[in-house]
Formats: structure tokens, C-alpha cells, sequence
């Protein structure tokens, strides 16, 4: 997923925004579909009227999937797997923008609570427990709502060096892809402040207890500063547990986005619960174009679980490995 | 610490988060980029006109007379009026009420009944394939996006199959209350089952998350329990394996089970928002999204304030039943 999301401009088949309308709603592979349509009755290339009426007949209209766009096209005849290539670089920036400035705060507020304890502890935590009371999704909602929807268009840098056409045209590609990455500001900076709660959590836990061994007694004594002391004792001995909340976070936050952009929230102009919703108008007549976005949410969500498990077993020798799946 | 003076430290504390979720809530209103007296006035309006708008809704006031009218109404239910329908906010979010509880209440019951089950068929034959069956699908569930699944289940179940509704709510628990309270014990049947076939899908796509993390929970908390000395001598003392395991070893796992359940409420509401989308459900999240759209900042406060304050009460009532469930804690 990850390099399928960095190499987009050189897998996919065509842009993501490409319209072809005489192709819409066409089946993935593997599928056909018939539908009816009232279409004018013609004869010698004019309508036929009678009694003041344009007539029209039925007709079954038979779509084949093709080779072209294996996992079809939506209801503007756009490419659905370009969508989910281009699709992926909005979840995972903002899975990893998000989870990263959301560890920036949460380890921060954390250590500072659990290694001063007393009043900065009682305020930071407090503050903890209001975030907390709010329901993340409907924190991220209103703040999104409320803020609108910035953006920053940053170029991509395979198209700007020219090394994305160059390869495009040498292999037979369609060229002109996008030449910019849109980069969601608000949507990343939201689902930071709605889930930078349980790193500090984290963080505080492994202060506390880390605070009172040795070593931290043997730096203070040695006269090192708190900065020093938490920065070069305490976090790297914290740091196995905020790995792994970091994983099953990016996998949280990446399900948040793609809940935002469902809902119409999002500043990304290509993304997977964008395309759901989408999909919807065409339920009944093309079922896979809310299908097919939602299956790579769901795998690429149940990829980094798997992770975030195997890494809880593998950094943690105390837990044995039977708890959880 | 007596359990009495636990729950007013818990309360004491509880008011205070409260006391923030509703001042967070009140600067909501000051990040946003857009002026209340907008949504009401076309643009091009009379200067005065304007500030007579301004002044009337007191947005002239000075910063703390505004927070003090918009706090010191709260504990009196007074959440303010509407910008857009200029009717009590209060009386909105109580229309909507309702809607969201059944919802919440019903994915609640889909998880329980199904998840305590498989999570105890799964840690009771381990490695077998009903352990590998329940424990893909707890991995499969609390991986899937709830709006998606509830998008494929209209796929599928609706609108291929016409087995179900696409939904909306043609009626609620509280109008067939009304119709048994009138009396009508046969239009109160129906309307059950009408209740009960609209509310299904939207149960289901909001429960199937709990179901996989209740699993996920009462499997390895079993697993746990059966590994104990005391299970041990349960069956030394010739206990049949039924009531090994339903009378000691489930009772135990319950216990963080319930918390987790408690815990994991304000998820389900923030499910529920989404939810509802999907479904046209009539519910709060339905109001919140509404009232972004439409810049009604107090209707979107006054959503934000009901929702945050029964999540902290629902918190503080979880804490007071584990403590009474389990002795062994600590009233800290």
C-alpha cells in the first residue's frame, strides 16, 4: 500500500480525475451487467412522433468489463483503481502526518505530566479528561465544520522532475497526471488534537514508573537537566509502547479520515471515503463503486492491526502473545 | 475509601470536565472564520439593520457577559435558540434524543448477544475452527469502516435483495409508547415490527464493531480465567465443565468486559453520527451534521454539550457499578 501510494504516478493507469463518459459505470473484471434503458425510437436518422409524442423503446444494454479498467469505472467514467492508487496517498499522509504531530503533542504533554507529577499532572490531565468527552468523530466533525477545509497543494516530485511522463510514455501509458499532491490541512491537524489524548495517556504511564529507577536518580544526581534527563533517559526507555499505539493509531487515523471525507469533510480531492459516498447514487445499477475503496480501507486497516499486534509481541517480552488476535 | 465518598470525588470531578467540554465548546464558535450575523442577513444588507441583528443576538457584548449568558443557562436546560428556526435548541436536541438512544441501546444489544457467545466458543476450543472462524472475524471487524458496511448492507440487503428497508425511521419507541399508552395494545404490535425491521441494518453496521471488540475481549479473558488456580480446583473438585466455566471462569472475564463496554460508549455515539448519515436516521448526529452545514453555531453547541455531558455521566455511573461488581478495587 505504502509503495503503491509513492509510486502513483508511475502505476496508475490513468489520472484520477480523467472523465471518459461514454465508458461510465463500467463492471470490474470478472462482472457484466445489463441494464434497460428508454431510448428515442429512431428512424432514418430522426425521432419518430406520433400523436404529438416522441416514442421510445426499451433497450437492454449490456456492459462487459475490459482489460482497460480492471476494477471499472465510476459514474463519471473515471478509473476506479487509479482512484484507490491515488486514493492511498491521502490516507497514508494523513495516517502518518496526523499520527506523527498527534505522538508530538500526546508524548510531550505525557512525559511532562508523569515527570513533574503534583500540579502540571492535575492540569494536563484534566485537560486530558475533557478531550477525552468528546467522541472523536464528532470533535473531529464540528472542529472540520468550524474551520473549514484548507488545503496545501505540494507538487509531486516524480511528475515536477519529469521522471513519472518520461517512464509513462515509455511504457505506453496515458500521461498527464496530477502534477500536485493535495495535502488536507485541517482534516490533519483535527484527527492530531482528537487523538493526541492517548499518547499522553501512554506516556504519562511509562514517566511515572520510569522516574523512579535509577538510572533517572543517577542522571539528576550527575546534574543533568530535566530537558536532558526525559529526552535522554526517560523517552527512549518509554518509547516501545508509543510505537505501538503509533501503528494501531495510524490504522485509527486513517479510518477517521476516510469517515471525515465520507461524510463530505475532507480538503483531499481523491479519497476512499470520498468515492464511497459517491457511489451511493449508483447502488442500484453499479455496486462497485462504493465496493471497491471500501475493500482497500479495510485491507490496508486490518495490514497495519496485524502490525501493531506482531510488533506489541515482538517489543514486549512480558505480554505473551495469546491476548489479543 | 467508602464507595459514597468515591462517588463524590468521581461526581466533583465529573462536574469539572463538564464545566470544560461546555467552555471548549463556547470557543468553538471564536476559530471559525464566519460571522454569526451572516447566516441570517443576506449580504448585501443595511449597515443598521446589521448591527441591530448583531445586538439583538448580544454579539456586542463584551467576551464574559456572552460566556456568562451562554453558561448560566445550562444548568436550567436553556441551551439558547437556533439562528436558522429561531426556536429553543434545547427542544430540538430533545426531538432528536430518542432516535440516537434506540440506536446506540440496539448495536449495544446485537453485540452482547452475539459476541459473549463466540468469545467464550473461541477460547473454550482453541485452535479449532470455530476459534480460527471468531477470531478472523473479530480482526475483519474492528477493521472495517462502519459507514462502508453499512453502505454494503444497503447494497446487498436493500436494494438487491428487498430483504430490508433502506431506512429512516417511520416510527420510534417513544410514539409506540404513546400508542400503548392510548390504549391501542394492536397498532402498538405493529408499529414494533415496522420499529424493529427499520432498525436492523443501522444496528447492525453500528455493532459490528463492538461485536468484534467484545470477542476480541471476553475470548482472551476467558483464556485468561482458564489458565487460573482456582479453575483448577473448581474441576479437581468434580465440577461439571458447564459450570466451571458459565458459573466462575465468564463471571470473572465479565468484569472488564463491562468496563470496556462502558468505556467505549462515546465511540458508539461518534458511530452513530456517521451511522445515521448512511441510514437518513433522525437522530442527533444527523442534527450535528445538519447544523454545520447550515452555520447554526448554537444547535451545533448545544448537540456537543448534551453529547459530551451523558457520555461523563454514563463514565461515572460505569465506574460506581465496577466498583460494586468487583470488591477488590481500589477507590482511587
Amino acid at each position: 500500500m505504502v509503495a503503491m501510494a509513492i509510486f502513483a504516478p508511475f502505476i496508475s493507469p490513468y489520472s484520477p480525475s480523467q472523465q471518459d463518459l461514454d465508458n461510465a459505470r463500467q463492471p470490474p473484471l470478472g462482472f457484466s451487467t445489463t441494464e434497460t434503458r428508454e431510448v428515442t425510437q429512431m428512424e432514418n436518422g430522426s425521432v419518430v412522433i406520433e400523436d404529438g409524442q416522441v416514442v421510445t423503446e426499451t433497450q437492454t444494454v449490456y456492459t462487459n468489463a475490459t482489460l482497460a479498467h480492471p476494477l471499472g469505472t465510476d459514474g463519471n467514467g473515471r478509473d476506479i483503481l487509479s482512484r484507490i492508487i491515488y486514493g492511498a496517498r491521502t490516507s497514508i499522509l494523513v495516517g502518518l502526518f496526523g499520527t506523527s504531530l498527534a505522538a508530538l503533542i500526546g508524548v510531550l504533554v505525557g512525559l511532562s505530566a508523569g515527570f513533574y507529577r503534583g500540579r502540571v499532572d492535575d492540569v494536563l490531565m484534566r485537560s486530558a479528561d475533557i478531550m477525552l468527552a468528546f467522541p472523536s468523530l464528532v470533535l473531529a466533525i464540528a472542529l472540520v465544520g468550524v474551520w473549514g477545509q484548507a488545503q496545501a497543494p505540494i507538487p509531486d516530485p516524480f511528475v515536477a522532475t519529469g521522471l513519472a511522463p518520461a517512464f509513462r510514455s515509455a511504457v505506453g501509458l496515458p500521461t498527464g497526471m496530477p502534477g500536485t499532491i493535495v495535502l488536507p490541512g485541517t482534516v490533519i491537524v483535527v484527527v492530531a488534537l482528537v487523538n493526541w489524548v492517548w499518547f499522553a495517556r501512554v506516556a504519562r504511564g511509562e514517566a511515572l514508573s520510569i522516574r523512579e529507577e535509577e538510572y533517572v536518580k543517577a542522571a539528576k544526581a550527575l546534574g543533568a537537566s530535566d530537558g536532558r534527563t526525559v529526552l535522554r533517559h526517560v523517552l527512549p526507555n518509554a518509547i516501545t509502547p508509543i510505537l505501538v499505539l503509533a501503528t494501531i493509531q495510524v490504522a485509527a487515523i486513517i479510518l477517521l479520515e476516510s469517515a471525515l471525507s465520507f461524510l463530505g469533510f475532507s480538503g483531499a480531492d481523491v479519497s476512499w471515503g470520498f468515492d464511497i459516498a459517491l457511489g451511493r447514487q449508483y447502488q442500484s445499477t453499479a455496486w462497485w463503486i462504493s465496493t471497491m475503496p471500501g475493500l482497500a480501507i479495510v485491507v490496508t486497516v486490518i495490514g497495519l492491526n496485524l502490525v501493531g499486534d506482531w510488533l506489541r509481541d515482538a517489543l514486549d517480552p512480558g505480554i505473551e502473545g495469546e491476548g489479543g488476535v | 475509601m467508602s464507595l459514597s465518598r468515591f462517588l463524590i470525588k468521581r461526581s466533583l470531578q465529573g462536574l469539572f470536565v463538564i464545566w470544560g467540554v461546555i467552555t471548549v465548546v463556547f470557543g468553538l464558535r471564536f476559530i471559525s472564520p464566519g460571522d454569526p450575523a451572516n447566516v441570517l442577513l443576506p449580504p448585501d444588507v443595511d449597515p443598521e439593520v446589521r448591527a441591530q441583528v448583531i445586538a439583538e443576538l448580544g454579539l456586542n457584548e463584551p467576551l464574559y457577559v456572552q460566556y456568562w449568558e451562554f453558561i448560566s443557562g445550562i444548568p436550567f436546560g436553556d441551551l439558547g435558540l437556533s439562528l436558522v428556526t429561531r426556536t429553543p435548541v434545547s427542544a430540538r436536541v430533545v426531538a432528536r434524543l430518542p432516535a440516537t438512544l434506540e440506536l446506540a441501546i440496539a448495536a449495544t444489544v446485537v453485540a452482547v448477544v452475539i459476541a459473549i457467545p463466540l468469545g467464550v466458543l473461541s477460547a473454550t476450543r482453541r485452535h479449532e475452527p470455530a476459534d480460527y472462524g471468531a477470531t478472523v472475524f473479530s480482526l475483519v471487524g474492528i477493521s472495517t469502516p462502519n459507514f462502508w458496511l453499512g453502505v454494503m448492507l444497503i447494497l446487498v440487503l436493500a436494494v438487491q435483495l428487498d430483504a430490508f428497508p433502506t431506512s429512516q425511521r417511520p416510527i420510534g419507541l417513544d410514539g409506540i409508547a404513546v400508542l400503548l399508552a392510548g390504549g391501542d395494545v394492536g397498532a402498538a404490535i405493529r408499529g414494533f415490527g415496522t420499529w424493529l425491521w427499520h432498525i436492523t441494518l443501522p444496528a447492525i453496521t453500528l455493532g459490528t464493531y463492538f461485536t468484534a471488540l467484545i470477542t476480541r475481549l471476553t475470548r482472551s479473558g476467558m483464556l485468561d480465567q482458564l489458565g487460573q488456580t482456582y479453575v483448577r480446583a473448581t474441576r479437581a473438585k468434580g465440577l461439571p465443565e458447564t459450570l466451571v466455566r458459565y458459573k466462575h471462569a465468564l463471571r470473572n472475564t465479565l468484569i472488564p468486559v463491562i468496563t470496556v463496554i462502558g468505556l467505549q460508549l462515546g465511540t458508539l455515539i461518534g458511530g452513530a453520527v456517521i451511522t445515521e448519515a448512511v441510514f437518513a436516521w433522525p437522530g442527533l448526529g444527523s442534527l450535528i451534521i445538519n447544523s454545520i452545514n447550515a452555520r447554526d453555531w448554537p444547535v451545533l453547541q448545544g448537540s456537543l454539550i448534551v453529547v459530551a455531558v451523558g457520555f461523563v455521566l454514563v463514565n461515572i455511573l460505569v465506574d460506581a457499578l465496577y466498583a460494586y461488581v468487583n470488591p477488590q478495587v481500589a477507590y482511587d
